[in-house]
């Protein structure tokens, strides 16, 4: 194409390039990085992996963390609170109450009490012993006191995971159920596709809803999850795969390589899996969102993650819950998991244009 | 054209026989039914509920009698509400759901279609740009993040809206503005690329060059063509409000049937879950053959096939 081309600037890129031959992958590499939509959504895309799962190693506060007397605190805000000992010795304090507390409850004298309680590190009264904390919680806390970072965090990594793990299931049976048919080809292809359109027409929620409901006292639920979506989530797979086989399976240079006297084994692995993996690198992504999407739509209708795992999902419907009081435990996961969404479907679009693939469905 | 009709019709029962063979036995290795009551009940009550209900039986049993009462339409009882069939509850929640569906599907249609004209009559200009990030935007946000955020919005911080209920037709706004948004957002995106497509063909060229009206050329000639991939779209954007108004209908209080599914399959009410399940799927073919028939119809080639 580019020979063609009486632009300067393309005629100045196409000489750079053919300064060192380049493969196909160091060609789109070159493509996306130019996209810089695609850029940012690979960015926030690495930026949320670290946080969700590298995070809440360095964070201070634990998402299970539960002080009631706190309750929902508004984003960046500064907490004053009293832990509570009953033992001078102990690590862990009894318990965590708020200075409103501690002077309703235990103070004798509220000001100097207070003012006691500021200077020393711990004051005793009446035989238990009081140490007065602040924590600064950068996204504020949910309605139950836990800190709303330190559990998008772990939301996060749950919401990530299904994604992933649910694509790699859907990968796998969509991938080999298109290969099969596109290799065998004949009745077989026509009757498996044929499966392929009417599962197509079915509202995959119903059977994602059964398949959970069906297996509902299974131990570990959220293996479960992945098994549940990528079950219904590898249709467009197999029909991408399928697709991709039966136009290679003819194509001269398979032919050339066939007559050349190249055993089967290396036409597979060097020939047909190149050009079919980019196809399935670009919907492998674009699927992700779409896992995650379904994931949380299933945990908003409280048949997915149950607690005291949460998912970003689970966290929007509380968040749903509570609007009207604090707007903040709705917008700020919404926000996360939007934000992850965009950046994955912007990904995989530079993808697929990186990888100048044609076969996605709009 | 008929017997195009009657061949999709044909073949749809093989694919009802099996979404009902396939949802019976999943429903059936599910654990628990729908007497696990949390008060204790006599051993005799239990027998004699499960007997009338008919979950005493052998699967066989069970399966063919269950498959003949719904071919039937005799709809059997249902253990998990006391006096009402399945048919009954289809029948009282069958309105808000294809209502809430329709305006939806009309909200998107009525704002995708436009939205996407605009977009591909000046390709690569703010008019394209402006709308086509904002459908983005649509595309990425899902149903249950856009209600609350709307309801937030429009209901609590500006109160325009009413934001439960399903009373009067201030009602309907949210959530099938809620369910509709995704799809305008993807039929813009469809109409843009299909519209640019059929504005670089000759006819069109031919039509702008006997001095036709630009609105002419572009709603009578070209969006005809134009609208083809929506027109395919309809049929699983159908099995997509489907199960987004089982979301809708949670956060708007609405009284339809994705509510009682899901209900349905928390009790473990096999009649109910095939009831609902086979009326989804006949619904959803129903609709492909019309998606199909207006295809027939916008597209004279196809005729002749």
């Amino acid at each position: 194409m580019s020979f063609l081309s009486l632009s300067p600037d393309s005629a100045k890129i196409s000489s750079e390039i053919s300064e060192d031959p380049q493969s196909l992958w160091q060609d789109a590499w070159h493509r996306l990085k130019a996209n810089r939509l695609a850029m940012f959504g690979l960015g926030f895309f690495l930026f949320i992996s670290i946080l969700s799962y590298l995070g809440p190693l360095f964070y201070a506060h634990s998402p299970e963390e539960i002080s009631l007397s706190l309750g929902a605190t508004n984003p960046l805000s500064k907490a004053t609170l009293v832990e509570v000992r009953f033992d001078e010795e102990k690590q862990t304090p009894d318990e965590v109450i708020t200075l409103q507390e501690f002077i309703d409850v235990y103070a004798e004298d509220p000001e100097t009490d207070v003012a006691n309680l500021s200077v020393n590190p711990t004051t005793e009264l009446m035989g238990i012993y009081f140490s007065k904390i602040e924590r600064f919680h950068f996204l504020g806390t949910d309605n139950k006191g836990r800190d709303l970072l330190a559990r998008i965090m772990q939301g996060g990594s749950i919401s990530l995971g299904v994604g992933f793990l649910a694509t790699l299931v859907s990968l796998l049976i969509g991938v080999a159920y298109g290969a099969i048919a596109g290799y065998v080809g004949g009745k077989v292809d026509s009757f498996l596709m044929r499966i392929v359109d009417i599962l197509y027409a079915l509202p995959f929620l119903i059977f994602v809803i059964l398949l959970m409901v069906a297996f509902e006292g299974f131990e570990h639920q959220i293996l479960l999850i992945f098994v549940a979506i990528g079950a219904v989530e590898w249709l467009t797979m197999a029909r991408i795969v399928r697709g991709q086989v039966v136009n290679l399976k003819n194509m001269e240079f398979v032919e050339a390589a066939k007559a050349t006297g190249v055993k089967t084994i290396a036409i597979i692995a060097r020939h047909l899996a190149p050009n079919i993996l980019g196809p399935v690198i670009v919907y492998a992504t674009l699927l992700i969102p779409a896992v995650m999407l379904l994931e949380s739509t299933l945990s908003f209708l409280g048949l997915g993650v149950q607690a005291p795992n949460a998912s970003w999902g689970t966290m929007i419907k509380e968040g749903a819950e509570r609007m009207q009081a604090y707007p903040w435990l709705l917008i700020i996961p919404a926000g996360f998991f939007s934000l992850t969404l965009f950046a994955m479907n912007f990904l995989g679009d530079g993808l697929r244009d990186a990888l100048d693939v044609k076969t996605a469905k709009d | 054209m008929l017997r195009f009709i009657v061949i999709r019709l044909l073949q749809a029962i093989p694919v009802l026989l099996a979404i009902y063979t396939i949802t019976f036995f999943m429903i059936k290795a599910a654990p628990g039914g729908p007497f696990d009551a949390e008060r204790k009940v006599p051993e005799s009550v239990l027998e004699k509920q499960r007997a009338y209900y008919g979950y005493g039986d052998s699967l066989s049993t069970q399966y063919f009698r269950l498959l003949k009462r719904h071919i039937t339409f005799d709809f059997p009882p249902l253990a998990s509400v006391p006096g009402l069939t399945s048919g009954d509850i289809i029948k009282n929640h069958f309105g808000p759901s294809v209502q809430l569906g329709l305006l939806a599907m009309l909200a998107a249609v009525l704002i995708g279609v436009p939205t996407g004209t605009l977009a591909s009559t000046k390709p690569n200009s703010l008019f394209d740009y402006a709308p086509m990030s904002v459908a983005m935007i649509g595309i990425c946000l899902p149903t249950f993040v856009i209600g609350p955020l709307l309801a937030l919005v429009f209901g609590l911080w500006l109160g325009w809206l009413p934001v439960s209920g399903w009373f009067e037709w201030k009602d309907r706004i949210l959530p099938a503005l809620t369910l509709g948004l995704f799809y305008a957002a993807y039929i813009a995106r469809m109409t843009r690329g299909g519209m640019l497509e059929i504005l670089g063909m000759d006819y069109v060229r031919t039509a702008r060059a006997k001095g036709l009206k630009e609105l002419l050329v572009v709603f009578k000639h070209a969006l005809r063509g134009g609208i083809m991939p929506v027109v395919s779209f309809f049929g699983p954007a159908l099995a997509g409000v489907v199960s987004g108004s089982f979301v809708v209908e949670t956060i708007f209080q609405v009284p339809g049937m994705g509510r009682h599914f899901v209900q349905a399959a928390l009790n473990r009410d096999h009649s109910l879950i095939l009831t609902t399940v086979l009326f989804y799927a006949i619904l959803i073919i129903v609709a492909n053959i019309l998606v199909d028939i207006i295809q027939v119809i916008l597209n004279p080639k196809l005729r002749y096939q």
